[in-house]
């Protein structure tokens, strides 16, 4: 097959804000930014170790107690939760599992993700942190 | 035969994988540490957890390294697509670059640290 094309390709150019078009692309684009709080997350808690592993553990401490940092946190926590509601939806629309004649909707995968969510959360409390 | 692009297949594996996490183990780290721990709210009572977390030594360890590592990867995966999403489509290779080596820094760090901190941690349970 020749690598020429006979017709020329028309890609439609969109702008940065093409996002606000429709509803669907604006949770989408919300749910793309839960990314951002997970890997920021992820890298002030890497810097949190790197000051627990060369001893400055009180300096650890207060990074974690101040007021930005908490702010922070408070939004980290909403986006993550936001991201596995959604990954726990998106599960149930991709994978529907068949029982018999039914098949299961994407709103019973939330529910059942949710309660495992809950049950992971609590071991780890009581298994890691309360023991 | 068509090309079946392999790499791709296996980093959108482990993307997939770190979502999981990201979806699963994360919250609760963000809780216990971000905000029950400062804001003194159940279960912390005194010890900071990162502490409480590090003295069961493998369990404790495998879930820092697991939960941290996980989320990095998802994290920077998709908030480097995002971005070319928004404008920086030209830049995707030198997007793709950087993210790809804040991973690879970001998960040798937290190995290192845990190491540093738990250094019999390799030894059997």
């Amino acid at each position: 097959m020749s690598k020429e094309k006979p017709f020329p390709e028309y890609r439609r150019k969109l702008g940065p804000g093409w996002w606000l078009a429709n509803s669907h692309f604006t949770q989408y684009m919300i749910r793309e930014w839960t990314s951002f709080f997970v890997a920021v997350f992820s890298l002030i808690y890497i810097y949190e170790l790197s000051l627990f592993a060369s001893g400055a553990r009180a300096d650890a401490l207060n990074l974690l107690k101040n007021p930005g940092v908490i702010a922070f946190n408070v939004l980290a926590l909403l986006f993550t939760l936001y991201h596995a509601f959604t990954w726990f939806y998106l599960i149930g629309k991709v994978q529907p599992i068949k029982m018999g004649k039914t098949t299961s909707k994407p709103w019973q995968a939330l529910l059942v993700n949710i309660v495992l969510l809950l049950i992971v959360s609590f071991a780890v409390i009581e298994i890691l942190v309360l023991r | 035969m068509p090309k079946v692009a392999r790499l791709h297949a296996i980093l959108w594996g482990v993307f997939s994988v770190g979502g999981f996490i990201a979806a699963f183990l994360l919250p609760v780290l963000i809780y216990i540490v971000g905000i029950a721990y400062p804001l003194g709210l159940w279960p912390i009572s005194g010890q900071d957890p990162t502490t409480s977390i590090l003295n069961h030594h493998h369990l404790g360890t495998l879930f820092l390294f697991v939960t941290v590592a996980g989320s990095l990867y998802h994290g920077i995966y998709r908030f480097q697509s995002t971005l070319t999403e928004l404008g920086l489509a030209r830049a995707k290779r030198a997007l793709e670059a950087l993210g790809y080596l804040i991973v690879i820094v970001g998960i040798l760090a937290v190995a290192y640290y845990l190491l540093m901190l738990n250094p019999g941690v390799l030894s059997l349970p």
